[in-house]
Protein backbone atom coordinates (compact mmCIF):
# COMPACT_ATOMS: atom_id res chain seq x y z
CA UNK A 1 0.00 0.00 0.00
CA UNK A 2 1.19 3.20 -1.14
CA UNK A 3 0.20 5.61 2.15
CA UNK A 4 1.39 8.95 0.13
CA UNK A 5 -0.65 8.22 -2.99
CA UNK A 6 -3.58 7.42 -0.89
CA UNK A 7 -3.31 10.60 0.87
CA UNK A 8 -2.57 12.59 -1.91
CA UNK A 9 -5.28 11.23 -3.52
CA UNK A 10 -7.68 11.56 -0.73
CA UNK A 11 -6.85 14.81 -0.29
CA UNK A 12 -7.20 16.01 -3.64
CA UNK A 13 -10.78 14.81 -4.33
CA UNK A 14 -11.93 16.78 -0.57
CA UNK A 15 -10.24 19.68 -2.61
CA UNK A 16 -12.44 18.99 -4.91
CA UNK A 17 -15.63 18.60 -3.12
CA UNK A 18 -14.92 22.20 -1.26
CA UNK A 19 -14.79 23.94 -4.95
CA UNK A 20 -17.73 22.65 -6.60
CA UNK A 21 -20.40 25.04 -4.98
CA UNK A 22 -22.79 22.18 -6.76
CA UNK A 23 -21.14 19.83 -4.76
CA UNK A 24 -20.39 21.82 -0.89
CA UNK A 25 -23.92 23.72 -0.88
CA UNK A 26 -26.36 21.07 -0.41
CA UNK A 27 -23.70 20.32 2.40
CA UNK A 28 -24.14 22.84 4.09
CA UNK A 29 -27.76 24.21 3.46
CA UNK A 30 -29.07 20.63 4.87
CA UNK A 31 -27.37 21.08 7.65
CA UNK A 32 -28.16 24.28 8.42
CA UNK A 33 -31.93 24.02 8.21
CA UNK A 34 -32.40 20.39 9.95
CA UNK A 35 -29.85 20.87 12.54
CA UNK A 36 -30.42 24.84 13.63
CA UNK A 37 -33.54 26.28 12.01
CA UNK A 38 -35.88 22.71 12.71
CA UNK A 39 -34.88 22.00 15.66
CA UNK A 40 -34.98 26.05 16.79
CA UNK A 41 -38.42 25.67 15.83
CA UNK A 42 -39.38 22.55 17.51
CA UNK A 43 -37.85 24.06 20.95
CA UNK A 44 -39.16 27.69 20.39
CA UNK A 45 -42.57 25.90 19.15
CA UNK A 46 -42.76 23.84 22.75
CA UNK A 47 -41.41 27.25 24.84
CA UNK A 48 -43.75 29.85 23.62
CA UNK A 49 -47.09 27.81 22.32
CA UNK A 50 -49.37 25.75 24.27
CA UNK A 51 -49.28 22.28 22.69
CA UNK A 52 -53.20 23.10 21.16
CA UNK A 53 -51.85 25.69 19.40
CA UNK A 54 -48.77 23.30 17.57
CA UNK A 55 -51.09 21.33 15.21
CA UNK A 56 -51.70 17.94 15.03
CA UNK A 57 -49.41 17.03 17.74
CA UNK A 58 -51.64 14.40 19.08
CA UNK A 59 -49.95 11.65 17.00
CA UNK A 60 -46.56 12.32 18.39
CA UNK A 61 -48.17 12.34 21.99
CA UNK A 62 -49.47 8.95 21.01
CA UNK A 63 -46.58 7.35 19.59
CA UNK A 64 -44.55 8.44 22.69
CA UNK A 65 -46.85 6.80 25.45
CA UNK A 66 -47.06 4.15 23.10
CA UNK A 67 -43.68 3.25 23.77
CA UNK A 68 -43.07 -0.36 25.61
CA UNK A 69 -41.06 -0.08 28.93
CA UNK A 70 -37.52 0.29 28.98
CA UNK A 71 -34.77 2.67 29.41
CA UNK A 72 -36.07 5.03 26.67
CA UNK A 73 -39.03 5.14 27.67
CA UNK A 74 -37.90 5.61 31.41
CA UNK A 75 -35.89 8.52 29.80
CA UNK A 76 -39.00 10.12 28.53
CA UNK A 77 -40.61 9.59 31.33
CA UNK A 78 -38.58 11.21 34.05
CA UNK A 79 -39.34 15.03 32.75
CA UNK A 80 -42.19 15.99 34.66
CA UNK A 81 -44.31 18.27 31.90
CA UNK A 82 -45.46 16.88 28.66
CA UNK A 83 -43.69 19.62 27.01
CA UNK A 84 -40.41 18.69 28.31
CA UNK A 85 -41.21 14.66 27.29
CA UNK A 86 -41.87 15.84 24.19
CA UNK A 87 -39.17 18.05 23.49
CA UNK A 88 -36.51 15.49 24.84
CA UNK A 89 -38.50 12.48 22.81
CA UNK A 90 -38.10 14.62 19.38
CA UNK A 91 -34.21 15.79 20.39
CA UNK A 92 -33.15 12.73 21.52
CA UNK A 93 -34.72 10.28 19.30
CA UNK A 94 -36.94 11.69 16.72
CA UNK A 95 -34.11 13.75 15.46
CA UNK A 96 -31.57 11.23 15.77
CA UNK A 97 -32.02 9.36 12.11
CA UNK A 98 -30.77 12.61 10.88
CA UNK A 99 -27.42 12.33 11.61
CA UNK A 100 -27.71 8.78 9.26
CA UNK A 101 -29.25 10.74 7.22
CA UNK A 102 -26.26 13.51 6.75
CA UNK A 103 -23.50 11.35 6.32
CA UNK A 104 -24.99 9.14 3.78
CA UNK A 105 -26.21 11.42 1.52
CA UNK A 106 -22.86 13.42 1.99
CA UNK A 107 -20.49 9.92 1.19
CA UNK A 108 -22.75 8.75 -1.67
CA UNK A 109 -22.50 11.78 -3.26
CA UNK A 110 -19.15 11.88 -3.08
CA UNK A 111 -18.07 8.24 -3.73
CA UNK A 112 -21.06 7.87 -6.82
CA UNK A 113 -18.44 10.40 -8.59
CA UNK A 114 -15.53 8.74 -7.33
CA UNK A 115 -14.37 6.60 -10.60
CA UNK A 116 -16.86 7.96 -12.72
CA UNK A 117 -15.76 11.48 -12.06
CA UNK A 118 -12.01 10.59 -13.31
CA UNK A 119 -13.22 9.04 -15.78
CA UNK A 120 -15.55 11.51 -17.28
CA UNK A 121 -12.90 14.45 -16.36
CA UNK A 122 -10.34 12.60 -18.21
CA UNK A 123 -8.30 11.54 -15.38
CA UNK A 124 -8.30 8.51 -14.79
CA UNK A 125 -6.29 7.46 -17.73
CA UNK A 126 -3.37 9.51 -16.02
CA UNK A 127 -4.01 8.14 -12.61
CA UNK A 128 -4.19 4.62 -14.03
CA UNK A 129 -0.58 5.26 -15.49
CA UNK A 130 0.49 6.19 -12.35
CA UNK A 131 2.90 3.24 -10.27
CA UNK A 132 0.08 2.99 -7.75
CA UNK A 133 -1.34 -0.23 -7.07
CA UNK A 134 -5.00 -0.53 -6.76
CA UNK A 135 -5.71 -0.87 -3.31
CA UNK A 136 -3.99 2.31 -2.65
CA UNK A 137 -6.45 4.05 -5.48
CA UNK A 138 -9.12 2.35 -3.80
CA UNK A 139 -8.73 3.26 -0.24
CA UNK A 140 -7.94 6.89 -1.20
CA UNK A 141 -11.49 7.08 -2.99
CA UNK A 142 -12.96 5.51 0.10
CA UNK A 143 -11.45 7.81 2.58
CA UNK A 144 -12.11 10.95 0.32
CA UNK A 145 -15.66 10.26 1.01
CA UNK A 146 -15.86 9.49 4.84
CA UNK A 147 -13.73 11.81 6.21
CA UNK A 148 -16.29 14.64 4.87
CA UNK A 149 -18.89 12.48 5.91
CA UNK A 150 -17.51 12.33 9.23
CA UNK A 151 -16.34 15.78 9.58
CA UNK A 152 -20.08 17.08 8.37
CA UNK A 153 -21.66 15.40 10.44
CA UNK A 154 -19.32 15.99 13.46
CA UNK A 155 -20.23 19.33 12.82
CA UNK A 156 -24.29 18.69 12.61
CA UNK A 157 -24.08 17.41 15.76
CA UNK A 158 -22.13 20.13 17.72
CA UNK A 159 -24.50 22.47 15.92
CA UNK A 160 -27.55 20.88 16.88
CA UNK A 161 -26.76 20.22 20.36
CA UNK A 162 -25.66 23.85 20.69
CA UNK A 163 -29.20 24.94 19.45
CA UNK A 164 -31.20 22.33 21.29
CA UNK A 165 -29.10 22.69 24.90
CA UNK A 166 -29.46 26.60 24.59
CA UNK A 167 -32.51 27.40 23.16
CA UNK A 168 -34.20 24.01 25.46
CA UNK A 169 -32.20 25.37 28.80
CA UNK A 170 -35.05 27.59 30.21
CA UNK A 171 -37.50 24.93 29.80
CA UNK A 172 -35.37 21.75 30.63
CA UNK A 173 -33.01 23.49 33.17
CA UNK A 174 -30.35 21.90 31.76
CA UNK A 175 -28.85 20.84 28.63
CA UNK A 176 -29.58 17.13 27.58
CA UNK A 177 -27.04 16.76 24.85
CA UNK A 178 -25.64 14.74 23.97
CA UNK A 179 -26.53 11.42 25.08
CA UNK A 180 -25.18 7.79 25.15
CA UNK A 181 -27.29 6.61 22.66
CA UNK A 182 -26.77 9.49 20.79
CA UNK A 183 -22.81 9.16 21.01
CA UNK A 184 -22.97 5.30 20.04
CA UNK A 185 -25.35 6.55 17.07
CA UNK A 186 -22.56 9.17 15.85
CA UNK A 187 -19.84 7.13 16.77
CA UNK A 188 -19.95 3.73 15.64
CA UNK A 189 -23.06 3.50 14.05
CA UNK A 190 -22.77 6.53 11.09
CA UNK A 191 -19.58 5.46 10.72
CA UNK A 192 -20.22 2.04 9.94
CA UNK A 193 -23.23 2.54 7.83
CA UNK A 194 -20.83 5.61 5.86
CA UNK A 195 -18.21 3.36 5.02
CA UNK A 196 -21.11 0.35 3.48
CA UNK A 197 -22.56 3.00 1.55
CA UNK A 198 -19.23 4.28 0.36
CA UNK A 199 -18.24 0.97 -0.78
CA UNK A 200 -20.94 0.02 -2.80
CA UNK A 201 -20.85 3.32 -4.17
CA UNK A 202 -17.56 3.55 -5.30
CA UNK A 203 -17.53 0.51 -6.26
CA UNK A 204 -20.67 1.14 -9.10
CA UNK A 205 -19.06 4.06 -9.41
CA UNK A 206 -16.08 1.94 -11.04
CA UNK A 207 -18.50 -0.06 -12.89
CA UNK A 208 -21.24 2.55 -14.71
CA UNK A 209 -21.00 4.86 -17.51
CA UNK A 210 -21.76 8.06 -15.92
CA UNK A 211 -22.13 10.18 -12.43
CA UNK A 212 -26.27 9.95 -13.20
CA UNK A 213 -25.95 6.75 -13.22
CA UNK A 214 -23.43 6.18 -10.56
CA UNK A 215 -25.76 8.50 -8.33
CA UNK A 216 -29.42 6.12 -8.81
CA UNK A 217 -28.01 3.28 -8.12
CA UNK A 218 -26.15 4.83 -5.24
CA UNK A 219 -29.05 5.91 -3.98
CA UNK A 220 -30.97 2.40 -3.86
CA UNK A 221 -28.79 1.15 -1.22
CA UNK A 222 -29.89 3.49 1.50
CA UNK A 223 -33.53 3.57 1.05
CA UNK A 224 -34.11 0.87 2.61
CA UNK A 225 -32.13 1.57 5.60
CA UNK A 226 -34.04 5.13 5.80
CA UNK A 227 -37.55 2.70 5.33
CA UNK A 228 -36.22 0.87 8.36
CA UNK A 229 -35.10 3.87 10.61
CA UNK A 230 -37.83 5.98 9.94
CA UNK A 231 -40.20 3.44 10.86
CA UNK A 232 -41.99 5.11 13.57
CA UNK A 233 -41.97 3.12 16.20
CA UNK A 234 -40.11 -0.22 14.81
CA UNK A 235 -37.56 2.71 13.71
CA UNK A 236 -37.38 4.40 17.40
CA UNK A 237 -36.51 0.72 19.16
CA UNK A 238 -33.15 0.69 17.32
CA UNK A 239 -31.78 3.80 18.78
CA UNK A 240 -31.35 1.60 22.04
CA UNK A 241 -27.16 1.78 22.66
CA UNK A 242 -27.18 -2.19 22.89
CA UNK A 243 -29.67 -2.48 19.04
CA UNK A 244 -27.43 0.05 17.88
CA UNK A 245 -23.93 -1.11 19.11
CA UNK A 246 -24.89 -4.76 17.69
CA UNK A 247 -26.24 -2.78 14.25
CA UNK A 248 -23.11 -1.16 14.23
CA UNK A 249 -20.71 -4.24 14.46
CA UNK A 250 -22.92 -6.04 12.00
CA UNK A 251 -22.89 -3.41 9.50
CA UNK A 252 -18.47 -2.88 10.00
CA UNK A 253 -18.28 -6.60 9.89
CA UNK A 254 -20.13 -6.88 6.43
CA UNK A 255 -18.35 -3.43 5.51
CA UNK A 256 -14.76 -4.81 6.14
CA UNK A 257 -15.95 -8.14 4.22
CA UNK A 258 -16.72 -6.30 1.28
CA UNK A 259 -13.78 -3.85 1.34
CA UNK A 260 -11.25 -6.59 1.48
CA UNK A 261 -12.95 -8.43 -1.33
CA UNK A 262 -13.39 -4.96 -3.61
CA UNK A 263 -10.33 -4.25 -2.72
CA UNK A 264 -8.84 -7.81 -4.56
CA UNK A 265 -11.28 -7.46 -7.14
CA UNK A 266 -10.72 -3.91 -8.37
CA UNK A 267 -8.58 -4.96 -11.71
CA UNK A 268 -6.26 -2.15 -13.50
CA UNK A 269 -6.95 -3.86 -17.03
CA UNK A 270 -10.44 -4.33 -16.08
CA UNK A 271 -11.20 -0.73 -15.18
CA UNK A 272 -9.09 0.35 -18.11
CA UNK A 273 -10.93 -1.55 -20.46
CA UNK A 274 -14.24 -0.77 -18.75
CA UNK A 275 -13.85 3.16 -17.96
CA UNK A 276 -11.01 4.25 -20.14
CA UNK A 277 -11.68 4.84 -24.25
CA UNK B 1 19.91 -3.14 -26.12
CA UNK B 2 16.33 -3.58 -26.73
CA UNK B 3 14.49 -1.80 -23.95
CA UNK B 4 11.08 -2.80 -25.13
CA UNK B 5 10.35 -6.06 -27.08
CA UNK B 6 6.46 -7.19 -28.26
CA UNK B 7 6.29 -10.91 -29.31
CA UNK B 8 3.03 -11.97 -31.15
CA UNK B 9 1.05 -9.80 -29.17
CA UNK B 10 -2.70 -10.15 -30.02
CA UNK B 11 -5.57 -8.02 -28.05
CA UNK B 12 -8.58 -7.37 -28.58
CA UNK B 13 -11.58 -5.69 -27.39
CA UNK B 14 -14.98 -7.23 -26.96
CA UNK B 15 -14.08 -9.29 -29.72
CA UNK B 16 -12.75 -7.21 -32.41
CA UNK B 17 -9.11 -7.51 -32.48
CA UNK B 18 -7.23 -4.08 -31.85
CA UNK B 19 -3.22 -5.82 -31.97
CA UNK B 20 -3.11 -9.11 -34.00
CA UNK B 21 -0.04 -10.76 -33.88
CA UNK B 22 2.48 -7.91 -33.68
CA UNK B 23 6.07 -7.96 -32.82
CA UNK B 24 8.33 -5.07 -32.40
CA UNK B 25 11.12 -3.95 -30.30
CA UNK B 26 13.07 -1.12 -29.82
CA UNK B 27 16.58 -0.07 -28.69
CA UNK B 28 17.94 1.71 -25.61
CA UNK B 29 18.19 5.58 -26.83
CA UNK B 30 15.87 5.20 -29.99
CA UNK B 31 13.25 7.73 -30.86
CA UNK B 32 11.10 5.51 -32.82
CA UNK B 33 7.95 6.73 -34.65
CA UNK B 34 4.65 4.42 -34.28
CA UNK B 35 2.79 5.81 -37.09
CA UNK B 36 -0.35 4.84 -38.63
CA UNK B 37 -4.48 5.96 -38.92
CA UNK B 38 -6.80 6.28 -36.36
CA UNK B 39 -7.54 2.86 -35.23
CA UNK B 40 -4.12 1.12 -36.15
CA UNK B 41 -3.40 0.63 -32.48
CA UNK B 42 -0.47 3.06 -31.65
CA UNK B 43 -2.79 4.43 -28.42
CA UNK B 44 -3.04 0.15 -27.45
CA UNK B 45 0.50 -0.66 -27.76
CA UNK B 46 1.13 2.28 -25.38
CA UNK B 47 -1.20 0.97 -23.33
CA UNK B 48 -0.43 -3.27 -23.09
CA UNK B 49 3.35 -1.49 -23.25
CA UNK B 50 2.72 0.17 -19.49
CA UNK B 51 1.08 -2.67 -18.36
CA UNK B 52 -2.58 -0.72 -17.80
CA UNK B 53 -4.15 -3.41 -20.04
CA UNK B 54 -3.01 -7.08 -20.74
CA UNK B 55 -2.71 -8.93 -23.84
CA UNK B 56 -4.75 -11.95 -25.05
CA UNK B 57 -1.36 -13.48 -26.03
CA UNK B 58 2.23 -12.87 -26.73
CA UNK B 59 4.87 -11.45 -24.80
CA UNK B 60 5.96 -8.26 -23.53
CA UNK B 61 9.53 -6.93 -22.05
CA UNK B 62 9.95 -3.23 -21.03
CA UNK B 63 13.06 -2.41 -19.25
CA UNK B 64 13.77 -5.72 -18.56
CA UNK B 65 9.99 -6.08 -16.77
CA UNK B 66 7.16 -7.87 -17.19
CA UNK B 67 4.23 -4.93 -18.05
CA UNK B 68 1.84 -7.53 -16.52
CA UNK B 69 3.20 -8.55 -13.22
CA UNK B 70 5.59 -5.84 -12.60
CA UNK B 71 3.04 -3.20 -13.95
CA UNK B 72 3.79 -0.51 -10.79
CA UNK B 73 7.42 -0.91 -10.67
CA UNK B 74 7.48 -0.38 -14.70
CA UNK B 75 5.44 2.49 -14.62
CA UNK B 76 7.98 3.80 -12.23
CA UNK B 77 10.17 3.93 -15.27
CA UNK B 78 8.39 5.30 -17.59
CA UNK B 79 6.34 8.71 -18.62
CA UNK B 80 2.95 8.54 -20.75
CA UNK B 81 1.79 11.90 -22.38
CA UNK B 82 -1.77 10.32 -23.27
CA UNK B 83 -4.12 12.46 -26.08
CA UNK B 84 -6.20 14.37 -23.48
CA UNK B 85 -3.37 15.13 -21.45
CA UNK B 86 -5.55 13.88 -18.34
CA UNK B 87 -4.97 16.97 -15.41
CA UNK B 88 -7.41 18.15 -13.23
CA UNK B 89 -9.34 21.56 -14.62
CA UNK B 90 -10.38 22.60 -10.37
CA UNK B 91 -6.76 22.60 -9.53
CA UNK B 92 -3.82 25.00 -11.03
CA UNK B 93 -0.97 24.00 -12.73
CA UNK B 94 1.30 23.72 -9.71
CA UNK B 95 -0.71 21.86 -7.75
CA UNK B 96 -1.36 18.82 -10.34
CA UNK B 97 2.13 18.44 -10.80
CA UNK B 98 2.15 18.18 -7.01
CA UNK B 99 -0.23 16.35 -6.77
CA UNK B 100 0.76 13.83 -9.40
CA UNK B 101 4.56 14.40 -7.65
CA UNK B 102 3.13 12.32 -4.90
CA UNK B 103 1.77 9.50 -6.64
CA UNK B 104 5.27 8.87 -8.76
CA UNK B 105 6.95 9.47 -5.18
CA UNK B 106 8.63 12.79 -6.35
CA UNK B 107 9.18 14.66 -3.25
CA UNK B 108 11.06 17.63 -4.70
CA UNK B 109 9.14 20.95 -5.00
CA UNK B 110 12.18 22.03 -6.76
CA UNK B 111 11.51 20.00 -9.53
CA UNK B 112 7.72 20.63 -10.27
CA UNK B 113 9.03 24.59 -10.18
CA UNK B 114 11.95 23.59 -12.80
CA UNK B 115 9.66 22.24 -15.11
CA UNK B 116 6.97 24.65 -14.91
CA UNK B 117 9.77 27.37 -15.69
CA UNK B 118 11.17 24.70 -18.59
CA UNK B 119 7.64 24.44 -20.48
CA UNK B 120 7.20 28.22 -20.18
CA UNK B 121 4.48 27.84 -17.31
CA UNK B 122 6.01 29.81 -14.51
CA UNK B 123 3.68 32.74 -15.17
CA UNK B 124 0.42 30.79 -15.12
CA UNK B 125 1.26 28.17 -12.14
CA UNK B 126 -1.49 29.35 -9.79
CA UNK B 127 -3.80 29.25 -12.35
CA UNK B 128 -6.63 26.70 -12.45
CA UNK B 129 -5.62 24.32 -15.58
CA UNK B 130 -9.24 24.40 -16.67
CA UNK B 131 -8.38 28.52 -18.02
CA UNK B 132 -5.21 26.81 -19.61
CA UNK B 133 -4.92 27.17 -23.92
CA UNK B 134 -4.71 23.44 -25.18
CA UNK B 135 -1.16 24.25 -25.55
CA UNK B 136 -0.56 24.83 -21.92
CA UNK B 137 -2.41 21.73 -21.02
CA UNK B 138 -0.60 19.62 -23.60
CA UNK B 139 3.08 21.72 -22.19
CA UNK B 140 1.82 20.56 -18.56
CA UNK B 141 1.07 17.00 -19.68
CA UNK B 142 4.54 16.81 -20.74
CA UNK B 143 5.96 18.39 -17.56
CA UNK B 144 4.17 15.79 -15.65
CA UNK B 145 5.29 12.86 -17.85
CA UNK B 146 8.96 13.96 -16.98
CA UNK B 147 8.60 14.67 -13.19
CA UNK B 148 10.07 11.22 -12.07
CA UNK B 149 12.71 11.33 -14.65
CA UNK B 150 11.53 8.28 -16.79
CA UNK B 151 14.05 6.12 -18.99
CA UNK B 152 11.26 5.80 -21.13
CA UNK B 153 8.89 7.97 -22.81
CA UNK B 154 5.47 7.22 -24.32
CA UNK B 155 4.40 10.31 -26.30
CA UNK B 156 0.17 9.82 -27.72
CA UNK B 157 -0.12 12.55 -30.54
CA UNK B 158 2.26 15.23 -28.62
CA UNK B 159 1.96 18.38 -30.97
CA UNK B 160 -1.81 17.49 -31.54
CA UNK B 161 -3.73 21.06 -30.63
CA UNK B 162 -0.28 23.09 -30.79
CA UNK B 163 0.31 25.88 -32.91
CA UNK B 164 3.82 25.47 -35.41
CA UNK B 165 5.57 27.26 -32.55
CA UNK B 166 4.82 25.69 -29.71
CA UNK B 167 4.95 22.17 -31.67
CA UNK B 168 8.69 23.07 -32.29
CA UNK B 169 9.41 24.03 -29.03
CA UNK B 170 8.50 20.88 -27.86
CA UNK B 171 10.03 18.46 -30.56
CA UNK B 172 13.32 20.16 -29.85
CA UNK B 173 12.97 19.31 -25.98
CA UNK B 174 12.60 15.71 -26.94
CA UNK B 175 15.24 15.44 -29.04
CA UNK B 176 17.16 17.47 -26.05
CA UNK B 177 15.73 15.09 -23.60
CA UNK B 178 16.75 12.58 -25.88
CA UNK B 179 20.88 13.18 -26.85
CA UNK B 180 21.68 14.85 -23.56
CA UNK B 181 19.45 12.15 -20.72
CA UNK B 182 19.54 9.34 -22.90
CA UNK B 183 15.64 8.83 -22.65
CA UNK B 184 14.00 6.55 -25.10
CA UNK B 185 10.96 8.14 -26.68
CA UNK B 186 7.95 6.23 -28.51
CA UNK B 187 5.95 8.20 -30.46
CA UNK B 188 2.42 7.77 -31.64
CA UNK B 189 1.41 10.24 -34.36
CA UNK B 190 -0.34 11.26 -37.68
CA UNK B 191 1.39 14.25 -37.85
CA UNK B 192 4.38 13.00 -39.97
CA UNK B 193 5.52 16.43 -41.44
CA UNK B 194 6.22 17.47 -37.47
CA UNK B 195 8.01 14.47 -36.31
CA UNK B 196 10.24 13.55 -39.24
CA UNK B 197 13.31 15.26 -38.33
CA UNK B 198 13.03 14.14 -35.08
CA UNK B 199 12.93 9.98 -34.75
CA UNK B 200 15.38 7.76 -35.45
CA UNK B 201 13.08 5.16 -36.88
CA UNK B 202 9.85 4.36 -37.91
CA UNK B 203 7.06 1.74 -37.55
CA UNK B 204 3.89 1.44 -39.55
CA UNK B 205 0.94 0.17 -38.15
CA UNK B 206 -2.20 -0.88 -39.99
CA UNK B 207 -5.26 -2.38 -38.26
CA UNK B 208 -3.10 -3.31 -35.05
CA UNK B 209 -0.52 -5.42 -37.53
CA UNK B 210 3.23 -4.66 -38.24
CA UNK B 211 2.76 -2.67 -41.96
CA UNK B 212 6.52 -1.83 -42.22
CA UNK B 213 9.80 -0.59 -40.10
CA UNK B 214 12.94 1.26 -40.51
CA UNK B 215 14.94 4.40 -40.94
CA UNK B 216 14.13 7.05 -43.29
CA UNK B 217 17.11 5.88 -45.53
CA UNK B 218 16.35 2.40 -45.57
CA UNK B 219 12.35 3.01 -45.97
CA UNK B 220 13.51 5.27 -49.14
CA UNK B 221 15.78 2.98 -50.76
CA UNK B 222 12.90 0.41 -50.36
CA UNK B 223 10.10 2.45 -51.45
CA UNK B 224 11.51 5.24 -53.44
CA UNK B 225 11.77 3.90 -56.76
CA UNK B 226 11.02 5.97 -59.13
CA UNK B 227 12.86 9.04 -58.11
CA UNK B 228 11.84 12.73 -59.41
CA UNK B 229 14.33 15.05 -59.37
CA UNK B 230 13.47 18.70 -59.95
CA UNK B 231 16.75 21.20 -61.14
CA UNK B 232 17.18 24.67 -60.60
CA UNK B 233 18.76 25.39 -63.68
CA UNK B 234 19.28 27.57 -66.95
CA UNK B 235 19.34 24.76 -69.21
CA UNK B 236 16.35 24.48 -71.18
CA UNK B 237 13.46 21.24 -71.10
CA UNK B 238 14.24 20.71 -74.87
CA UNK B 239 17.99 20.63 -74.35
CA UNK B 240 17.23 18.06 -71.26
CA UNK B 241 14.82 16.04 -73.79
CA UNK B 242 17.56 16.09 -76.47
CA UNK B 243 20.09 14.79 -74.30
CA UNK B 244 18.18 11.64 -73.39
CA UNK B 245 16.45 12.54 -70.26
CA UNK B 246 12.56 11.90 -69.40
CA UNK B 247 10.56 14.85 -68.05
CA UNK B 248 8.02 15.01 -65.85
CA UNK B 249 5.48 18.11 -65.90
CA UNK B 250 7.28 20.92 -64.47
CA UNK B 251 7.66 21.96 -60.55
CA UNK B 252 7.38 25.77 -59.68
CA UNK B 253 8.85 26.62 -63.39
CA UNK B 254 11.94 23.81 -62.52
CA UNK B 255 12.23 20.68 -64.92
CA UNK B 256 11.34 17.65 -62.96
CA UNK B 257 13.83 14.74 -64.42
CA UNK B 258 12.51 10.94 -63.80
CA UNK B 259 15.47 8.52 -62.64
CA UNK B 260 15.10 4.91 -62.52
CA UNK B 261 17.57 4.57 -59.39
CA UNK B 262 18.83 6.55 -56.98
CA UNK B 263 22.28 5.28 -58.00
CA UNK B 264 21.99 6.95 -61.39
CA UNK B 265 22.11 10.42 -59.73
CA UNK B 266 25.31 11.40 -59.36
CA UNK B 267 25.75 10.49 -63.42
CA UNK B 268 22.45 12.33 -63.89
CA UNK B 269 23.85 15.31 -62.67
CA UNK B 270 27.75 15.27 -63.93
CA UNK B 271 25.90 14.91 -67.53
CA UNK B 272 23.62 18.18 -66.83
CA UNK B 273 26.55 20.12 -65.65
CA UNK B 274 27.84 19.57 -69.16
CA UNK B 275 24.74 21.33 -70.68
CA UNK B 276 25.08 24.35 -68.63
CA UNK B 277 24.41 25.73 -65.13
CA UNK B 278 23.03 23.80 -62.68
CA UNK B 279 22.25 26.12 -59.07
CA UNK B 280 20.03 23.87 -56.96
CA UNK B 281 19.04 20.05 -57.66
CA UNK B 282 16.18 18.18 -55.16
CA UNK B 283 15.08 14.94 -55.25
CA UNK B 284 11.07 15.36 -54.82
CA UNK B 285 8.39 12.86 -53.12
CA UNK B 286 11.10 11.78 -50.72
CA UNK B 287 9.38 12.56 -47.03
CA UNK B 288 8.17 11.09 -44.54
CA UNK B 289 4.46 11.64 -45.47
CA UNK B 290 5.26 10.39 -49.13
CA UNK B 291 6.68 6.89 -47.93
CA UNK B 292 3.85 6.33 -45.84
CA UNK B 293 0.87 6.66 -48.21
CA UNK B 294 3.85 4.24 -50.26
CA UNK B 295 3.93 1.75 -47.48
CA UNK B 296 0.58 1.53 -47.08
CA UNK B 297 -0.19 1.71 -50.75
CA UNK B 298 -3.91 0.18 -51.52
CA UNK B 299 -4.59 0.33 -47.76
CA UNK B 300 -5.12 4.45 -47.79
Amino acid sequence: MNKQAIWALALKDMKAVTSSVQIWLPMVIIPVVFCLLIPLGMVLGLRFYSLDALGDIQALVNTMEGLPAGPMRDSIMQWESLEQQLLFFMAVYIMTPLFLLIPLMVASIIAANSFVGEKEGRTLESLLFAPVDLVSLFIGKVLSAFLPAMLVTLGCAVLYSLTINIAGAPLMGRWILPQWNWLAMLFYVVPAMSLGAILFNVAVSARVKGFQEAYQMGVMVILPVFALFFGQVTGLLLFSIPIMLAVGTVVFAISWWAMTRLARSFDRNRLFSSQVR
Amino acid sequence: MAVLLMEAVMKAYNGTPAIQDLSLTVDSGEIVGLLGPNGAGKTTCVRLLTGVIHPDAGKLKVLGLDPQTDGDELRQQCGVLTESAGLYPHMSGQDNLLFFGQLYGVRDRQRCDELLDQFGLKEAKDRNVGTYSTGMKKRLGIARALLHRPRLLFLDEPTNGLDPEGARDLLTYIRRLNEDEDVTVVLCTHLLRQVESLCHRYIFLHRGQLLEEGTLPTLEAKYLQDIKLALETDISEAALREAGFTLLAPLQRRPVLRIGDRSQIPEVLRSITQLGSVYSAEILERDLETLYFKVRGDRA
